[in-house]
């Protein structure tokens, strides 16, 4: 297990390089010259040309993004254009909110999405599934900023609508990041579900003389949670990255928002950091799944 | 006689997308299994024959339903008991074996704790009891290192112990009747017949009654007392094994004996029944099998054959059956 891990975490290695690499190379070809944001109008030639040089701004692509990675190991993302405070204090300081909304999003999307996912797969096609599976479509389909936009008009007055003061500014922004996860995670544990309950192992339960809720709790749902649970340790991640908009509509301030104001201030080396740092997480949540799919999956389990 | 279990006029019918008619995939059939002994079903894949014996224990799919019919077992039938008292009844007094012991067998569940599911179920064994004797019926049936086995997962094991595992499962709990659903269909020749032994000995041992579902022949004469032919869900011939193999008498049955490949002079070819099993929705209005038959005389398509006692509990489903010996094919 421990050998299976190990490895899993060296091939990550390359391919966090590789993604650096391509952020750094992106963010170069973008026009726009960081000392004319840095310093506005106010320039002088000589001024420019010192500046230049100590970011070391002359030097040659490849030898910025070494150097680029090099500090990036031992915690230096830059420092920022428009704050001129260190990327990694910044994100630092940011993180929390976006962590917390996004567990807090998870949370409810889990809490939401399995039970129902499962109700509507042992009441199919009941009015209980037609009702939960059409609230799941809407989730997954409605645009986060709309419903963000309507649950703050719905409950202006009774919830807080901006910012996180107190633990009563998550209630908003939790269900509206996580309404599509839950939306999706309720589908897939339907769908998964009615699968499973097709299979011949769930005729050998019954056969057996199991009841139908042993037979689900003890046969059928194992089998139908191992993908769930791999969707949800990458949603996790990308519940992280992705609140961008609803941290935007809801004044937190994230990692999304601190992203969004380096977008427009076209703060170079804190658009990198934020984008990195998301990227980092992606590739952590892909590397829990893997893991966690197979402590699950005994199909899987390397001996 | 003394039968385990008699199905009577049974009719079940399947529900399909898009059509108003359900269709009949059993259509009255009677069968009788007499206590300790073993009988077989035989028939082309959509016989009806799987759908018989799910339709007597209650496991039928979704859309299947039970028309008609009784299935009497210790005096009960079983067509009649709520779900409840069907379970009390199934993996205790019934158990059966599933085909694909891979598919059949819960991929994530240790193959040891599905085994002494039944056992701490139906008699309220503790873990430790209930593992103790699974570990016991586990060795019974040939699984070399049982305790190891125990905790092992379906997927470390050969599709021959899978299939152990399944019969260990079915026995445990020395069930009065075991279904058994082609049981070796899924494996290679040598192990059917270690796994037709192994039932043999466990029936003698427990005198279980066993209801054999093949298609295989070899199967029947290996394994059979009596045996039960069906096409189109319905049973063409009955007869005890020795009957059915010397002079059976339907026509069909003649025609599965003949596909039986056998030591003949070279240049021969290998006889086939022409045509197909006839469509659910479009079961010919006589003889089911009359556009099929090589014998059909103008009768068999317009008027339906009784189930004809030829003498000796010896029944076939034909106006005009016949002995095996009186024809060669080919």
């Amino acid at each position: 297990m421990a050998k299976y891990i190990t490895k899993r975490i060296l091939v990550t290695i390359p391919v966090l390089l590789g993604m650096i690499l391509l952020i750094f190379f992106m963010l170069n070809v973008v026009p726009g010259d960081p000392v004319t944001v840095m310093m506005k109008e106010h320039l002088k030639e000589d001024v420019v040309a010192n500046l230049r040089r100590s970011m070391h701004l002359d030097d040659p692509f490849f030898i910025r993004y070494l150097r680029y990675v090099w500090d990036a190991i031992r915690g230096d993302l830059g420092v920022s254009w428009k704050l001129s405070r260190p990327v990694t204090g910044l994100i630092a300081t940011a993180f929390p909110y976006t962590l917390k909304l996004a567990l807090s999003a998870a949370l409810f999307s889990w809490i939401m999405g399995i039970p129902v996912g499962i109700v509507s797969a042992v009441r199919k096609n009941s009015l209980i599934d037609h009702l939960s599976m059409g609230l799941s479509l809407f989730g997954v389909s409605m645009p986060v900023f709309w419903v963000a936009l309507i649950l703050q008009n719905t409950f202006k007055g009774t919830l807080p609508v901006s910012g996180v003061q107190t633990w009563k500014g998550y209630i908003l922004p939790t269900i509206v990041l996580g309404w599509s996860s839950a939306g999706r995670i309720a589908r897939l544990t339907r769908s998964n579900l009615l699968e499973v309950l097709r299979e011949d192992y769930i005729r050998t339960a019954r056969s057996k003389g199991l009841s139908r809720l042993k037979v689900i709790t003890r046969h059928a749902l194992k089998n139908a949670l191992i993908p769930v649970i791999t969707v949800m340790a990458i949603q996790i991640s990308s519940l992280l990255s992705g609140a961008v908009i609803t941290e935007s509509v809801f004044s937190i301030p994230g990692v999304g928002s601190l992203a969004v104001s380096a977008i427009k201030n076209r703060d170079m080396p804190l658009l990198q950091g934020t984008v990195i740092f998301t990227a980092v997480l992606i590739i952590a949540g892909n590397l829990v799944a893997d893991v966690l799919y197979s402590i699950i999956d005994p199909r899987i389990r390397v001996e | 006689m003394d039968n385990i279990l008699e199905i009577k006029n049974l009719i079940t019918s399947f529900a399909s997308d898009g059509r108003k008619e359900r269709a009949i995939a059993v259509n009255g059939v009677d069968l009788a299994i007499p206590r300790g002994k073993t009988v077989g079903l035989v028939g082309e894949s959509g016989c009806g024959k799987s759908v018989t014996s799910l339709s007597v224990t209650g496991l039928l799919a979704e859309n299947g339903r039970v028309e008609s019919g009784e299935a009497l077992f210790q005096g009960r039938d079983l067509l009649r008991l709520s779900e409840k008292e069907l379970r009390a009844i199934r993996g205790n007094d019934i158990s059966m074996i599933f085909q694909e012991p891979m598919t059949s067998l819960n991929p994530v569940i240790p193959v040891g704790v599905q085994v002494a599911e039944a056992a701490r179920l139906h008699e309220g064994l503790d873990k430790a009891t209930a593992k103790a004797r699974t570990v016991e019926i586990m060795r019974k049936v040939g699984i070399p290192e049982p305790e190891r086995r125990y905790g092992q997962y379906p997927h470390q094991l050969s599709g021959g112990l899978r299939q152990r595992v399944m019969i260990a499962m079915g026995m445990l709990l020395k069930p009065d009747l075991l279904i058994a659903d082609e049981p070796t269909t899924a494996l290679d020749v040598s192990i059917e017949a270690q796994i037709l032994r192994l039932m043999r000995d466990l029936q003698r041992e427990n005198g279980t009654a066993i209801l054999m579902i093949t298609h295989n022949l070899g199967v029947v004469a290996e394994i059979c007392d009596e045996v039960y032919v069906m096409y189109a869900g319905e049973v063409v011939e009955r007869a005890d094994v020795f009957t059915l193999f010397k002079s059976c008498a339907h026509p069909y049955t003649r025609g599965l004996m003949g596909a039986l490949p056998r030591m003949t002079p070279k240049g021969q070819r290998l006889y086939n029944i022409r045509g197909t099993v006839p469509n659910l929705w479009a079961m010919p209005v006589g003889c089911r099998f009359a556009p099929r038959c090589e014998f059909a005389a103008e009768r068999c398509h317009g008027e339906k054959p009784p189930l004809l006692d030829l003498g000796g509990g010896h029944l076939c489903r034909c106006f005009a059956p016949r002995g095996l010996e009186d024809e060669h094919h080919g």
